[in-house]
């Protein structure tokens, strides 16, 4: 009995071991490290997909720079896990990596705290308001240094059913009536589904209420909270709740849960990012050839902006002056139109250049991602400061009250922004 | 106790641990256009597993989590049974302190010592590497693992050591040759808690390692969820695979502990 | 050799033996608590690139701060709710797994599969199972429409539901480890004096595995107080912080906002919050002969 378990156990080690050795390192690039090649280490994102087009673009970069070895390190693409590890280790002083990934929200907290360096020099901010879109630039810039390259960027989109409406509503009180309609003609079917979980998604949901209605993120300097706009827009999507236009799964729900909910067929409207389209689109999707997307509807009916995401690369502030050059050129390298262009057409990531819209490779190859030039133009930046991540804790937990009816807009809004006002007072 | 009841609790309890797993085993094998679908899968595809085994390192993955598991238990009951003996039936000033302070250990939340953790690990040239981790895991699993064992230790009775001392032995060679064979259900029921419980880490796991060579599983199963998008059927892939080789070994495991060891050991 | 030398002899031995550990928990474990502490004295942001020392003011605001308060609310329910179900749980699967049955192997590896997924994930399939509009749970409930995790008040306990899957059977381990300790003969002795199985298990098994059950209530209340990956992917602390504990909270306020100072603080008091429960509970287990 008990050798027999020894044995057992022996061979489950050698089975993991001789399948593991089989498959070593493979996200480490092919050729073999040279004590001549200096290494420069690139934290991301797994991307998704077949790895060989990214692969290839790394290996061309090092084909054009033989004395460098490019290797790639993952980190989760839970924003908040990838947070607190730069954080912990940034601050640490880590320089085991040199390139990083930077979400939007996060480039002058991590200039401020000196943990990303100013590359102004090699991309100063001139150059790039030429090339990229405003939103990404004003993000990257930080007092008019340039501390990040954009890398893609994402912005709130609404989707609908073309079956079940005549056409995509540009009010919210056509959405309401819309959504209304189609759920007397088909009970069972949501309204109107988006993110209203306790987390950065509703933050984004919020501020696209608040935006259509004239809504003004900024105001003298100060983040603007305690404003009509943002009162109305909280109390137009806690009515969505109480009216039955969005089901009570809205307040547990993040993106892939409306994803699911609506790719299932049963919502006429979903606020959602531009990665759903490709997946309702899906050979097997039921919604397949019945979804179009449409900017996000306002007050006055003029197309709505979209909150705008995405992922910059950045310089390690701690990374060896030797090795700086180096890892500047595979910032630009990997930003480059042709690596932007790539990146749409193989991981669906929408270029932050404006030119690459017009290449007809990315209407011919993604025509989603070309159409959707009007709505990244549009999108608009969450409050860009410092602090940022401080203010997001604030905000998600009032506006999370508010739309559950927890507390009235007005008094959430009159707490979030005394918080957000002393948080801005105490920083130096 | 009747045997219907019995077997109507049997069925109770192993409907609520086991229900859930049997459906994310069944959530596993959908195609990725049922996955929502209401009721049983109509159709099952081994999809998932085949994304999840080809393309990325997993088995390379389990057996990093089985090296670092492993090393942890042993190295946790090589220095917790030696202690926990002393602990028992030693004399020696301070014993309820040291039992107080490990206790300590183990109340502090884990999150406010990733930061000094990190630094220490890379001071002494430790991060980034699987021994990075079995020094912290070891650490703050041995507070259980002393508690534990102390207290299978008090259940053996005094009389057996203190026959071992009239018999010429030296404490450390009573507890090695006659006190430590008889607690060997109480080391496999720690080892197990002390395996899983180091399997399953996840924060210092992501933090202290980055090369993708030394991964262990939950950071990996981590990485499995995209931007957005995020493939169900092949996260419950991954955790079962992932499961699997526990299972196999609690049960082997288990042999030890139900081969009862303890029933006879007391009596002696 | 004289008695004293024999107990000079025994206690440079126990020296000896518990030296490694003594040794690894002050070296590894010290460390990282006492900078924590010691951080919890200063206000440090670090994106408002400072750090300086302030005494216990982090400490003065803790106690007129709300949000702390909920969350300490919010962590004792979880606690006293997810442990005492957990033990009531527990109990009768040790009871079950200790009987000789035909199935009895298959209950035993099948019951510790809940403990040995990793919390991560278990917390996933959950809150897969949760979903208010495919999940397996409003299907089983036809007619329901439950929204378990967006319902405040419904959202903390849809998290100990998960937390008592979890970790039940690690409890009933330890108490499956405790029953195997207790003579056989005692229940032998029992049956000849013609006690019933309500008198037996009062009688004999519940006194003899009072050290093992309070064992495991000591290191699940500690565990449950420190209550994080469930929540964290379950609720995030949502809705509207209703399911926040004081480890979210200190997560949150370390890791999001970077606030070492106060988020080292939060960390701290919740050490001090379980140090008394601990306490508590080490009274009750010198009673009963655990530790001497």
């Amino acid at each position: 009995m008990r050798g027999q378990g020894t044995s057992a156990a022996l061979a489950l080690l050698l089975w993991a071991g001789t399948t593991a050795c089989a498959r070593e390192h493979p996200q480490v690039a092919k050729t073999p490290p040279s004590p001549h090649r200096t290494r420069i280490v690139f934290k991301h994102q797994p991307l998704w997909g077949d790895e060989a087009p990214f692969r290839a673009l790394l290996r061309q970069f090092e084909r054009t720079h033989p004395h460098l070895e490019v290797v790639t390190e993952h980190i989760p693409n839970a924003a908040d896990v990838a947070h607190q590890y730069f954080l912990t280790a940034l601050e640490g002083g880590a320089s085991d990596f040199d390139v990083l990934v930077v979400d939007v929200v996060w480039v002058s907290e991590f200039a401020r705290a000196g943990w990303i360096a100013d590359i102004s020099g090699a991309f100063p901010p001139e150059t790039l308001r030429e090339a990229y879109f405003v939103g990404p630039v004003e993000a990257v810039v930080v007092e008019g240094r340039t501390f990040a390259v954009p890398w893609f960027v994402d912005v709130g989109l609404l989707y609908f059913r073309t079956d079940l409406v005549p056409r995509a509503p540009r009010t919210y009180a056509e959405l309401e009536r819309f959504a209304t309609q189609a759920m007397a003609r088909q009970p069972g079917l949501a309204g109107y589904v988006w993110q209203g979980r306790q987390y950065e998604g509703l933050t984004c949901n919020v501020y696209e209420a608040f935006w259509g209605r004239g809504g003004e993120t900024m105001e003298g300097g100060r983040i603007a909270l305690k404003t009509p706009p943002m009162s109305q827009a909280l109390a137009y999507l806690r009515g969505l709740l109480t009216s039955g236009v969005s089901p009570p799964s809205v307040t547990s729900a993040a993106e892939e849960e409306v994803r699911r909910t609506f790719q299932q067929g049963n919502a006429v409207f979903m606020r959602n990012w531009p990665y759903a389209w490709s997946e309702l689109q899906a050979p097997g999707s039921p919604v397949r050839g019945r979804v179009g997307w449409a900017p996000l509807p306002t007050e006055s009916g003029e197309a709505g902006a979209g909150t705008l995401g995405g992922w910059q690369l950045a310089l390690n502030a701690h990374t060896p002056p030797e090795r700086r050059e180096d890892a500047l050129r595979l910032i630009a390298h990997l930003a480059s139109a042709d690596a932007n262009l790539l990146m749409a057409l193989h991981y669906a990531r929408n270029p932050p250049r404006r030119s690459v819209y017009a290449a007809p490779a990315l209407h011919d190859g993604a025509p989603f991602i070309a159409s959707l030039l009007p709505a990244i133009e549009r999108a608009r930046p969450r409050p860009v400061t410092p602090y940022y991540n401080l203010v997001a804790d604030i905000l998600q937990s009032e506006f999370s009250a508010a739309i559950n009816g927890i507390r009235t807009p007005e008094a959430a809004m009159e707490r979030a922004q005394r918080l957000v006002d002393h948080l801005m007072e105490e920083a130096p | 106790m009747r045997s219907v009841p019995t077997w109507l609790l049997t069925a109770a309890l192993l409907t609520f641990f086991l229900g859930p797993f049997v459906w994310q085993v069944l959530t596993s094998l959908r195609p990725e256009a049922e996955l929502t679908a209401p009721g049983l899968p109509r159709a099952l595809t081994l999809e998932a597993y085949r994304s999840v085994l080809g393309g990325r390192p997993f088995l390379h993955v389990v057996l990093n989590s089985l090296v670092v598991a492993t090393a942890t238990t042993i190295s946790c009951l090589a220095v917790g049974a030696s202690a926990a003996f002393a602990l028992a039936k030693l004399r020696f000033p301070g014993r309820s302190l040291l039992l107080g302070a490990a206790l300590a250990v183990s109340m502090f939340p884990p999150i406010a010592t990733v930061s000094p953790l990190y630094l220490a690990l890379r001071a002494v040239g430790l991060r980034d590497t699987l021994g990075g981790l079995v020094v912290p895991y070891a650490t703050f699993a041995l507070p259980l693992t002393l508690w534990l064992l102390t207290s299978y230790f008090r259940q053996l009775p005094d009389e057996l050591y203190r026959a071992a001392r009239v018999d010429g032995c030296t404490p450390f060679q009573a507890f090695r040759r006659v006190l430590l064979p008889l607690v060997l259900p109480g080391l496999a029921t720690t080892g197990i808690l002390v395996f899983i419980f180091s399997w399953n880490e996840f924060l210092y796991a992501l933090t202290f390692i980055s090369s993708p060579g030394k991964r262990t599983i939950p950071v990996a199963i981590s990485l499995f969820a995209g931007e957005h998008a995020e493939p169900f059927a092949e996260i419950a892939a991954a955790s079962i695979l992932a499961t699997l080789p526990l299972v196999v070994l609690t049960v082997l495991f288990q042999r030890r502990i139900v081969s009862g060891l303890t029933a006879g050991a007391v009596k002696g | 050799m004289t008695g004293q030398d024999a107990s000079r002899a025994e206690r440079l031995q126990a020296a000896f033996l518990v030296a490694p550990a003594v040794l690894v928990l002050a070296a590894v474990a010290l460390f990282p608590i006492l900078a924590a502490v010691w951080l919890s004295l200063h206000r440090s942001i670090l994106v408002f690139g400072e750090e300086r020392f302030i005494g216990v003011e982090n400490y003065a605001f803790l106690l007129r701060d709300t949000r702390f308060l909920t969350a300490l609310g919010n962590t004792a329910y979880f606690t006293l709710v997810a442990v005492t179900v957990e033990l009531l749980l527990a109990m009768p699967l040790a009871l079950l797994m200790n009987r000789a049955f035909p199935g009895r192997g298959l209950l035993r590896a099948s019951v510790l599969i809940p403990w040995a997924i990793p919390t991560v994930v278990a917390a996933k399939l959950w809150a897969w199972m949760y979903n208010p509009d495919f999940g397996l749970l409003n299907q089983l409930w036809p007619g329901r429409d439950v929204n378990w995790l967006g319902t405040p008040g419904l959202a903390l306990h849809a998290a100990i539901l998960v937390d008592v899957w979890k970790t039940t059977p690690f409890v009933a381990l330890l108490l499956l480890a405790g029953l195997q300790g207790i003579p056989q003969d005692l229940y032998k002795a029992a049956r000849v004096d013609g006690a019933g199985p309500w008198r037996v298990f009062w009688r004999i098994t519940l006194p003899l595995l009072s050290p093992a059950l309070l064992i495991a209530l000591l290191f699940r209340t500690l565990d449950a107080f420190r209550v994080f990956d469930a929540i964290y992917v379950l609720t995030e602390g949502g809705p509207a912080n209703t399911t926040e504990t004081l480890s979210i909270y200190a997560y949150k306020t370390l890791m999001r906002s970077g606030n070492f100072g106060y988020g080292s603080t939060l960390s701290v008091v919740t050490f001090l919050c379980v140090v008394l429960l601990a306490l508590g509970y080490l009274r009750l287990l010198g009673r009963s002969g655990v530790t001497r």
